[in-house]
């Protein structure tokens, strides 16, 4: 489904990403975790080409786009099939909910208006804001906005969503209502890609956790194996810096 | 010297006729302005080659002198460019057929370019990035992105700004009476030279150009509220 091969980004000198390989089966929820810095953000936008891979090959389906000669065209087609929901939302600020949702349908995918309204409006409702169709995201909680955003990717019908740390800029009492609908997501068998430190929806939701550190991925595997036995030194001591109850021994 | 009231009131109703050509002048000279202000800030923002660098020249240079010289330059220096070419041509086109109020129209909408460009240039940084990214991130193409999401929120961050510069030129367009055009001001001039009431003239002139002003901030005002329904934030 999503095949990253040998990607490698530079910012500078500062090299973010050394040689990454991960492929991601259709319907897998694959959970990245790993410290600040690490390149975890970079690496999720590189699949979608927000940022430019130095080297390496992106592959979505059928498409493999060779990193060292993207066509503009490649790198349009890599993005109509990935969605992205932003860490800090990013809804259009000067659009409703319903306006958000329903652009890309009609700007980029030309759906008819009113088909791209019923399939807004559904989503919407999906993620619990039916009531919220005209707000600006000005009127809405970070909660609701992060929902809205969430919507907008879902209504594109993406082979592939990729989140960035979808409730890390939320207040505490607000994560659950979000993590609730990703969850939701999850089960209907949509492909993702998580980048979260909520090690309780990784453990529960992922197939598969993938920890990076310093611009490699140094381990993944499955979530259970991972949290209770991890191989690697460096995911462990990560692992127990994270998880409150670890520290409860010292 | 004493004043004569009645005089005000009756350069006044005279000078109504001359409103039509300040509002042309400015209205076609800020449209125009701003058209070539959104490309030349576009060429700078996006550090095009050549056009760039070119830009960030002119905007320099034409800020630098006064609007006065602008129009003199194009009134004097334009038409010898197209004679020049017309004869090199053979044409027989001569730049005497040209009214004076075209001069004034392509001098104004140079001096407007080079302040709308600053304009639209701030408005659009305004915008933040993450704007842009999402629109990509749905699969917009740039000039999809910058026409649906980036311009409509630059264009409303930046009404204080273009009201401003509006009413700059508004004022400006006085000077077009140094090529026989006969705007508010030159009709101000004209009314008053029967009976040397300059002075009752140029007050009717000031009462007009103030109310088109307070007229020009209230339609900003409103536009601004519409627009901005969007933006409950900001300090105010
Ligand atoms: N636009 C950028 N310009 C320069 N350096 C960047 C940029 N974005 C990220 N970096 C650097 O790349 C590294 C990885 O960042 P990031 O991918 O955001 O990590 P993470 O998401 O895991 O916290 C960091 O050292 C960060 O400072
Ligand atoms: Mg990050």
């Amino acid at each position: 489904m999503i095949r990253l091969r040998r990607i490698t980004k530079f910012f500078g000198r500062n090299q973010v990403l050394k040689d990454i390989d991960l492929t991601v089966e259709k319907g897998e929820v694959v959970v990245i975790l790993g410290p600040s810095g690490s390149g975890k953000t970079t690496l999720l936008r590189c699949i979608n080409y927000l940022e430019k891979p130095n080297a390496g090959e992106v592959a979505i389906g059928e498409l493999a786009v060779d990193c060292k000669r993207p066509s503009k065209k490649d790198i349009q087609a890599l993005r109509r099939k990935t969605a992205m929901v932003f860490q800090h939302y990013n809804l259009f600020k000067h659009k409703t909910a319903l306006e958000n949702v329903m652009e890309g349908l009609v700007v980029v995918r030309k759906l008819a208006k009113e088909e791209a309204r019923e399939r807004s409006v559904r989503v919407l409702e999906k993620v619990g804001l039916g009531d919220k169709l005209d707000a600006y995201p000005s009127q809405l909680s970070g909660g609701q906005q992060q929902r809205v955003g969430i919507a907008r990717a879902l209504a594109l019908e993406p082979e592939a969503i990729l989140f960035d740390e979808p409730t890390s800029a939320l207040d505490p009492e607000r994560v659950g209502e979000v993590l609730e609908v990703i969850r939701n997501i999850a089960k209907e068998g949509i492909t993702m890609i998580v980048v979260t430190h909520e090690m309780g929806f990784a453990r529960d939701v992922a197939n598969r956790v993938v920890f990076m550190d310093g611009g490699v991925i140094v381990e993944e595997g499955d979530p259970k194996i991972i949290f209770s036995r991890p191989k690697e030194e460096r995911t462990r001591q990560f692992l127990k810096r994270i998880t409150p109850e670890a520290n409860y021994s010292i | 010297m004493k004043l004569d009231p009645a005089f005000i009131w009756t350069a006044f109703v005279k000078l109504l006729s001359a409103v039509p050509t300040t509002l042309f002048i400015t209205v076609v000279s800020v449209a125009a302005g701003f058209l070539l202000g959104t490309a030349i800030a576009l060429f700078r923002i996006y550090k095009v080659p050549v056009l760039g660098p070119l830009s960030a020249g002119y905007v320099t240079f034409i800020r630098g002198t006064p609007m006065l010289v602008h129009l003199l330059l194009i009134y004097y220096g334009l038409p010898a460019v197209i004679d020049g070419v017309s004869a090199a041509f053979g044409w027989s086109f001569r730049s005497v057929s040209i009214p004076y109020v075209v001069f004034a129209l392509i001098a104004f909408t140079i001096t407007a370019s080079a302040y709308l460009s600053e304009v639209v240039r701030s408005g659009l940084l305004s915008v933040s990035s993450g704007q842009l990214e999402a629109a990509y991130s749905v699969g917009m193409t740039t000039p999809q992105a910058i026409r649906r999401i980036v311009f409509p929120q630059a264009f409303a961050a930046s009404i204080p700004n273009l009201s401003n510069s509006f009413i700059g030129m508004l004022h400006g367009s006085t000077l077009a009476f140094t090529v026989s055009v006969v705007e508010i001001n030159a009709k101000a001039q004209i009314v008053a030279s029967t009976n040397w009431k300059y002075f009752e003239a140029y007050i009717a002139a000031a009462v007009i150009f103030w109310g088109l002003t307070v007229l020009i901030e209230r339609l900003a005002g409103v536009l601004e509220r519409k627009i901005n329904i969007y933006n409950r934030g900001g300090v105010a």
